[in-house]
């Protein structure tokens, strides 16, 4: 180890040391939640800065397993973006519930160490540890409310299909390892390149492509491999809910781009197809499911599936060759983990009280009662349903312009692929503005319930309300960035 | 003028009211809201007054600003003769509106208002957008105000129909941006890879006009998405049905609003994006958007002569009235543009109107079911009298405005077709049926039991009430009388919209075809008279007319 490697992973380095930091700062104030929240912000804040400092020049360390390009530094920045705005979330809602913040704010540091390092690998192996340091957080946090059923049977499902399907994904590496021989990054590439210029696809590495599929879509949450998203959505605290949405699906995002993108470009032409019929089938099936649901937090986990859908719209139209697929793809990655997160902080801020359920009448009469929660929520769901001048109206647009365009350029399925997003985008306006029904047009149906006032969640709120709109309204700058990150792997 | 955005003031100056309205104290919300509307109907009257009419087709005012650079797309907002008059048609009813609002809505006055100002942002928007992109996003913007009015001071079944209202409006605009995004990515790699332009409407128009335009596949593709996207708005049969449930559900100036600017987004987008960008496949949809016309036309006016709620009676008789303008628009015809053009305007006033005047009857009798009235000319003269007036004017009376549209469009018409003239006049009889029947019941006879029953409740129109209707009647007089005025704005949008058209084949309509698709129509129609729950349980004999 040299002392340019040591330079090469401070941020990541940075981020372990404030993962302990934190730990240590609840060791010497045993209980309160000042310093945690201090040591953990501040650190975050810290963390992003080095991020940003030494992600200005592409390098690589540990011979090149390690690499740090400018997606890297995108990616990273997305990952404290939102555990940042998780930990502003969380205080009031565990306070009331006798959950410690400490734990929580420390194992959520380690889950995005494990992001960042999956941003950050050039290596099959690392892929894989960054990988599982992400999840194996995620499962603890899933069920970190112990004491409530539902947040320990949410937990144990993802828990058992979690390492089901790693372990399923480790055995798709191996066949990649085995076929190659090598289990760099770049190295993969070339070995592919040379195998389908004079054989073709052969039967193992097609095998290990389906298993690699298999693992990552479970990941991702994409149908036919979402089943334990809906309980473990709706059973876990509701702030870890949010960050689980999000972090954990750009974690897997990242995945697909050093892995699908980068080390089986190659073969992309065999893997377009199958991201086509999950695509289809992740938003449509998502999004007519989400219709029948009653439970906010349950319609907000379905629809999650179908936003992984028209994520998936824009790895497709990357995969028959087109840059804005994938720029497309880390915007609307960006624009979905500001809109969701805000729209799981309103529901947070309504369950003060343990036992409040996240049901459609939880939220009758909302509009009239909190009117500025009210009209955040609905900046939210109207950005969730893609209606302009909000982020998620611009970052549907975007993928579907690189889908658009693919299909202009032959590939006519990609046309298909735009419209049936488009139609899903209309199915999904039918349950989002079920909710603004609830919130402005139905009158409460019982006593309201108490709302968290804190201090910080609502500065987060605002936060990612101004975010959504300026994403939507002023794109350029972040198009920009998106497309340097994109050009790093492309 | 130029350099001073004009244009953007008048688009956004109502926003700036409703953040006002936001922040000020409830008791300021009434006054504000009524005074930024006003401001912005005087600036929109400047605009006319700087607006050269001897360059009407071309835009003026232009503000051009970059947004999103790296696709080309732009901040762009334009007048030509035909926006203008939509743009002042808009905020002309949007202030008549508010002051109409002010006794009806009496919850929530804050919020309603709010919605009420974003609302004439995005319409205001729609007609002013000169980049696709930017002509988009105002499009949605309208959605949502819309969405609220219905939905939170609508009638008692308003969630079902706002709920309708937005799903069918989303799936045409959702397939409209795909097609917004194919026609720019077309022209992007039609140039090399250069986004510059490929939003911009100008552009966009030069370059369908010049050579072969747009690749006809595509053509016929993108056209679809923006037919449905205006077909849904306008709305034409059969994407019609929302739009009685919308009406009925909504509050007096939501269907002002709805009935007098909202339809015209549809066809507004027929003449300024389907016409010039896809003139090929504007060409080969044209028998069939005649034949729908047509179909509207006729199955409007006979679902209206049924009606016994005066708002649907009305909503149903805006369907027949708007087929006249999809009519016009898609005959080819500069006599039969230019009326459709005259029909949006004057159906905008008229229709307004109308739909106030039940509003004003509904404040009284919170009832609007036709054969409980009877004999208010007794009662309520002043509120008769006005109600005649647009009743004879949206019958199409001669030298009043609703007879100028209709009769333009029929010339136009006849000089394509004869045998769809014919039954677009025939229609003319239907409709002069329909409204003086619905007049006939409500001010004549002896007054009902009803009307009786609410003693001293059942006042007369009041001022403010003629306030709202009064400029709109002098507009139909003025209109009527000189609708030379009107000619002389639109002229050159007319003469540049045909031409962008005019290099596409001539349509060819076979009579057969529009023979048969009227028999198809008649039998539905038989079907849906006869299953009226009217019929079944016996109605007052229609007396002779």
């Amino acid at each position: 180890m040299t002392f340019q490697d040591l330079v090469t992973i401070l941020p990541f380095a940075a981020a372990i040391l404030l993962a302990i930091g934190v730990i240590v700062a609840d060791i010497v104030a045993p209980g309160r939640r000042e310093p945690v929240l201090v040591v953990a912000l501040g650190g975050l804040a810290l963390v992003a800065l080095l991020t940003v400092v030494t992600g200005t020049t592409d390098a690589t360390a540990f011979g090149g397993a390690y690499r740090v390009d400018a997606l890297t530094t995108f990616l990273d920045i997305l990952f404290i973006g939102i555990v940042a705005l998780t930990v502003m979330f969380a205080p009031d809602y565990l306070e009331s519930r006798g959950l410690p913040l400490a734990e929580f704010s420390a194992v959520l540091l380690f889950a995005m160490t494990g992001a960042m390092l999956i941003a950050a690998s050039a290596d099959l192996l690392v892929l894989f540890i960054g990988l599982e340091l992400m999840v194996l957080p995620g499962y603890l946090l899933a069920g970190y409310h112990k004491s409530d059923g539902f947040s320990t049977e949410g937990a144990i499902k993802y828990f058992l299909l979690g390492s089901f399907s790693s372990a399923i994904f480790l055995f798709g590496l191996a066949f990649v390892w085995g076929l190659t021989g090598t289990t760099r990054v770049s190295e993969v590439a070339d070995q592919l390149t040379v195998q389908m210029a004079t054989g073709g696809l052969s039967a193992g590495l097609a095998l290990g492509l389906a298993f690699l599929t298999a693992g990552v879509a479970f990941k991702i949450a994409a149908v036919p491999f979402h089943y334990w998203t809906p309980d473990a959505y709706q059973g876990s605290p509701t702030p870890v809910t949010g960050y689980l949405s999000v972090g954990p699906k750009i974690g897997a995002f990242a995945l697909i781009l050093r892995l699908f993108v980068e080390a089986l470009e190659p073969v992309k032409a065999d893997w377009l197809p199958v991201v086509v019929g999950l695509a289809v089938l992740t938003m449509t099936l998502g999004n007519l499911v989400a219709l029948t649901q009653t439970n906010v937090k349950r319609m907000l986990a379905y629809s999650s599936i179908a936003h992984t859908g028209y994520m998936l719209v824009g790895l497709a139209a990357y995969a028959t060759g087109r840059m804005e697929g994938l720029e497309g793809l880390l915007y609307y990655g960006a624009a979905y983990s500001v809109m969701n997160l805000g729209a799981f902080a309103v529901i947070t801020a309504l369950q003060r009280r343990a036992g409040v359920t996240s049901n459609l009448d939880t939220f009758a009469g909302l509009g009239r009662r909190e009117p500025f929660l009210g009209i955040l929520m609905t900046l939210f769901l109207l950005s969730l349903t893609g209606i302009p001048p909000t982020a998620g109206f611009f970052a549907k647009a975007y993928v579907i312009l690189a889908a658009v365009q693919a299909s202009q350029a032959g590939a006519t399925v990609l046309g298909v692929l735009a419209v049936v997003a488009v139609l899903n985008a209309a199915v999904a306006a039918f349950y989002y503005l079920r909710v603004v029904v609830y919130m402005f047009m139905r009158e409460p149906a019982s006593e309201p319930p108490a709302l968290i006032r804190g201090r910080l969640l609502w500065a987060g709120l605002v936060v990612t309300a101004i975010l959504t709109v300026v994403l939507g309204l002023i794109p350029g700058p972040l198009l920009d960035i998106v497309g340097v990150a994109a050009r790093a792997i492309g | 003028m130029d350099g001073f955005p004009i244009l953007t003031i008048v688009t956004f100056l109502p926003l700036v009211g409703a953040l006002l309205i936001a922040f000020l104290p409830a008791s300021a919300t009434r006054p504000v809201a009524l005074g930024t509307a006003l401001l912005t109907w005087i600036v929109s009257l400047m605009l006319v007054i700087g607006f050269a009419a001897g360059r009407g087709g071309l835009f003026q005012f232009t503000i051009e600003v970059p947004w999103i650079p790296i696709f080309g797309i732009e901040y762009k907002l334009g007048v030509d003769g035909l926006s203008l008059l939509l743009v002042v048609l808009t905020t002309t009813l949007s202030w008549i509106s508010i002051l109409a609002s002010f006794k009806p809505i009496q919850t929530r006055i804050k919020e309603y208002m709010i919605s009420f100002l974003i609302l004439e942002v995005g319409m205001i928007g729609v007609f002013l957008a000169l980049d696709t992109f930017l002509f988009y996003i105002f499009w949605e913007i309208v959605l949502v105000p819309m969405y609220l009015i219905i939905g939170i001071w609508g009638g008692a079944n308003r969630i079902y129909a706002t709920i309708k209202f937005v799903l069918y409006t989303l799936v045409g605009s959702l397939l409209m941006l795909v097609a917004i995004l194919a026609t720019a990515f077309a022209f992007q790699a039609a140039h090399g890879g250069d986004w510059t332009g490929a939003f911009d409407y100008e552009v966009l128009r030069a370059y369908a006009a010049a050579g072969g335009g747009f690749d006809p596949s595509l053509q016929l593709l993108a056209f679809g998405a923006f037919f449905l996207a205006f077909a849904i708005k306008v709305p034409m049969f059969p994407f019609h049905t929302w739009l009685p449930d919308a009406h009925v559900e909504a509050p007096t100036a939501g269907s002002v609003i709805l009935a007098s600017v909202l339809l015209k987004l549809g066809a507004y987008g027929f003449i300024r994006y389907g016409l010039s960008f896809y003139p090929d496949a504007a060409q080969t949809y044209a028998p069939v958007i005649i034949v729908l016309s047509l179909i509207a036309i006729i199955y409007g006016a006979i679902v209206a002569l049924v009606q016994p709620d005066l708002k649907k009676l009305v909503a149903y008789s805006s369907v027949s009235h708007m087929g006249f303008v999809t009519l016009g628009i898609f005959i080819f015809q500069p006599q039969g543009m230019e009326g459709a053009i005259l029909q949006m305007i004057n159906h905008g006033l008229i229709t307004g109107a109308l739909f106030l005047l039940v509003g004003v009857i509904y404040e009284r009798t919170h009832d609007r079911t036709i054969a409980k009235m009877g004999g208010l000319s007794g009662r309520t003269p002043v509120y008769v009298a006005i109600l005649g007036f647009f009743v004879f004017a949206s019958a199409g009376l001669p030298g009043l405005s609703g007879f100028v549209g209709e009769f333009l469009t029929l010339v136009g018409t006849f000089a394509v077709s004869p045998p769809a003239a014919a039954v677009a006049t025939f229609v003319m009889i239907l409709a002069a049926g329909y409204l003086l029947w619905m007049f006939q019941r409500v001010a004549f006879g002896e007054v009902s039991e009803f009307l009786k029953g609410l003693g001293g409740h059942l006042t007369d129109i009041d001022a403010v009430e003629i306030l709202t209707v009064a400029p709109l009647g002098a507009l139909v007089v003025v209109f009527g009388l000189f609708p030379g005025i009107l000619l002389d704005i639109v002229d050159g949008s007319v003469t540049r919209a045909l031409a962008d058209v005019s290099t596409g084949a001539p349509i060819a309509l076979e009579p057969l075809a529009v023979a048969a698709a009227l028999g198809a129509l008649a039998a539905v129609v038989g079907i849906r008279v006869v299953t009226l729950p009217m019929f079944r349980s016996g109605s007052p004999a229609e007396p002779a007319a």
